[in-house]
């Protein structure tokens, strides 16, 4: 399925960001997609099913949710943190500003596929 | 004995609401209460207690591994790589004080290198935008007190600043908003309905990316001409008219906006469409309006490096005069070419932070890393230099997201032989004149 992706803050991600980001808070604060109550229905999965969520510039599995914030048909939204930064375009287009909000993104269940952890996908990159 | 010690009137060294009015309670140099403070601050003060999170004495990268050695032997080593180096780029320093601030253009003027801040991830459009067109401002204690009318665009305070609403901008009574949220109206207009807008009298769901679309849209409404369309973003022409109707009649009202304009397409050429209608609606009444700024010191760090340099961000001190240039000399431009070949980095986690591409660039040359928690960036870096935090171990100034300087704190003693942030600084630029022979 084809998605808007946004990224930002949340509550949860700004406690984890307080001396927790090595630990599993983080993961449970920022490896998550949340979806459009009528969005996740389609996906036909159970709350907390993995899934792959794949851009132009990379792809990433992340924990699936029911948005709280919603309705927001067609907009995913993955808190700001190192598995948004996996798929968001650096393009800052003169600005310094890369585009961290709006990036079109294709969103499938994975049935297996482990969840990594901040230092996991930063270490990835070395 | 257990020594007791009670703080009033704490300042919240964690967004830019910058909170005043914390309770502290001591035992023994530990933290263990937290009063008034929302669940991000309050795990802010409970992170300085010594814990497996926290880095106590400098470490340095050897055989791989990241081990414990002598503040002299991590200084040492720090000064030498900035010193040899041809352009190192500095990045962070928005959750420290202005003294750190300051001592951070110092250094980078003397290796000739590039400074920048989060704000250029941040509210940095926000800057061009109103170096642009100017920005109508006033404070929070202003809003508080007079504002009818409180338009959240691209901001969500409930989770980013969960006590802006409470201390400001909603339920909080002001000398002439006596009772508080009743006497204000409350506008979100954001893509999701999100748990700000779910307590507002009125939300604008509009299309992602289309605020540009939707602010000359209003802009066009409010100086009388008819749109031949039946929606704009998204927006129902309905519902747009209904919102010029509200914005021209207010009494005072206040835009306070975030990252929903600075981060989607269009970045600053949205805030620009933001304040011109800020500019226009101010010939039917009054209206201000205010970035909603993140880390609680980045409008420190736009001041102090505004008044040290003359700009607040994308510094660059190659040519022996700073020179300004987003989208060049920018944190995440810079890493994407590779046009460094050192990082400092302070009080910042950009590994986390940066998008994929800049991050892996970042991590093929060495890092130095200024910063209390163990981090993705600290934890790949080759020295890690643990500092004193800001407002709770040491006292500074800080600047609230109104530009209200405010000076925090110290509560509790930093762990070991810990400096604060401006201290680290100090010792780096002497070092670093002392190799270059200055
Ligand atoms: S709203 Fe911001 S400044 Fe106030 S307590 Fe929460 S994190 Fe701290």
């Amino acid at each position: 399925m084809k998605f808007f992706l946004t990224t930002g803050r949340s509550i949860d991600q700004g406690v984890a960001l307080e001396g927790q980001k090595l630990g599993r808070e983080n993961v449970k604060a920022c490896a998550i997609c949340e979806f459009d109550k009528d969005d996740f229905a389609k996906l036909d999965c159970m709350i907390g099913t993995p899934v792959k969520v794949t851009t132009n510039f990379g792809e990433i599995i992340v924990y699936s949710q029911i948005s709280e914030q919603g309705p927001h048909p067609s907009i995913i939204f993955i808190p700001m943190g190192p598995w948004a930064n996996a798929v968001v375009d650096s393009e800052t287009y003169g600005t310094g500003m890369p585009s961290y909000k709006g990036t079109e993104a294709e969103v499938e269940v994975v049935k297996s596929g482990r969840i990594l952890t901040a230092l996991e996908i930063i270490k990835s990159y070395k | 004995m257990k020594k007791i010690k009670n703080f009033e009137d704490v300042v919240c060294p964690f967004c830019g609401t910058l909170c005043d009015d914390l309770k502290i309670i001591l035992e023994d140099n530990k933290i263990i209460e937290v009063d008034n403070a929302c669940a991000i601050g309050t795990a802010k003060f409970f992170s300085s207690n010594v814990s497996e999170h926290r880095y106590t004495k400098p470490m340095m990268r050897n055989n791989g591994k990241l081990e414990e050695v002598t503040w002299d032997e991590a200084l040492n080593k720090a000064a030498e790589l900035l010193a040899n180096a041809k352009r190192p780029l500095s990045y962070g320093w928005s959750s420290t004080e202005c003294d750190a601030q300051r001592k951070a253009v110092e250094l980078m003027e003397i290796c000739g290198g590039v400074l920048d801040n989060t704000a250029s991830v941040c509210h940095g459009p926000s800057l061009l935008a109103i170096q642009d067109v100017g920005c109508p401002t006033s404070t929070l204690g202003e809003y508080k007190n007079r504002a009818d009318l409180v338009l959240f665009w691209g901001s969500n305070p409930v989770h980013a600043h969960p006590r802006h609403m409470s201390r400001y901008s909603d339920f909080i009574r002001g000398y002439f908003r006596v009772d508080g949220h009743l006497d204000r109206t409350i506008i979100v207009v954001d893509p999701r309905t999100t748990h700000t807008a779910q307590m507002a009298d009125m939300h604008i769901r509009l299309n992602p990316g289309e605020d540009y679309e939707l602010f000359n849209a209003i802009r066009a409404l409010c100086r009388g001409v008819e749109l031949d369309v039946k929606e704009v973003a998204g927006v129902p022409i309905k519902q747009i008219k209904e919102l010029v109707e509200i914005l021209k009649s207010c009494k005072f009202g206040v835009l306070f906006f975030g990252l929903g304009l600075t981060m989607t397409k269009g970045k600053h050429r949205n805030v620009d469409a933001g304040i011109s209608l800020i500019r226009e609606l101010n010939e039917h009444t009054k209206f201000n309006l205010t970035p909603m700024r993140g880390h609680y010191n980045v409008s420190g760090a736009n001041i102090v490096f505004t008044w040290s340099t003359g700009y607040p961000y994308s510094i660059d001190f190659s040519k022996d005069y700073p020179r300004y240039n987003p989208g060049e000399f920018s944190a995440v431009d810079i890493l994407k070419t590779n046009d460094f070949d050192v990082t400092l980095i302070v009080a910042s986690d950009p590994a986390s932070n940066f998008p994929k591409d800049a991050v892996i660039n970042m991590l093929k040359k060495p890092l130095i890393s200024v910063e209390p928690h163990k981090t993705p960036t600290s934890e790949m870096a080759d020295i890690v230099l643990p500092p004193a935090i800001a407002g709770i171990e040491c006292e500074g100034t800080a600047y609230r997201m109104d530009k209200v300087p405010i000076r925090m704190r110290k509560v509790k003693n930093a762990p070991e032989d810990c400096m604060a942030d401006y201290e680290i600084i100090e010792k780096l630029i002497e070092k670093v004149k002392e190799l270059k022979g200055e």
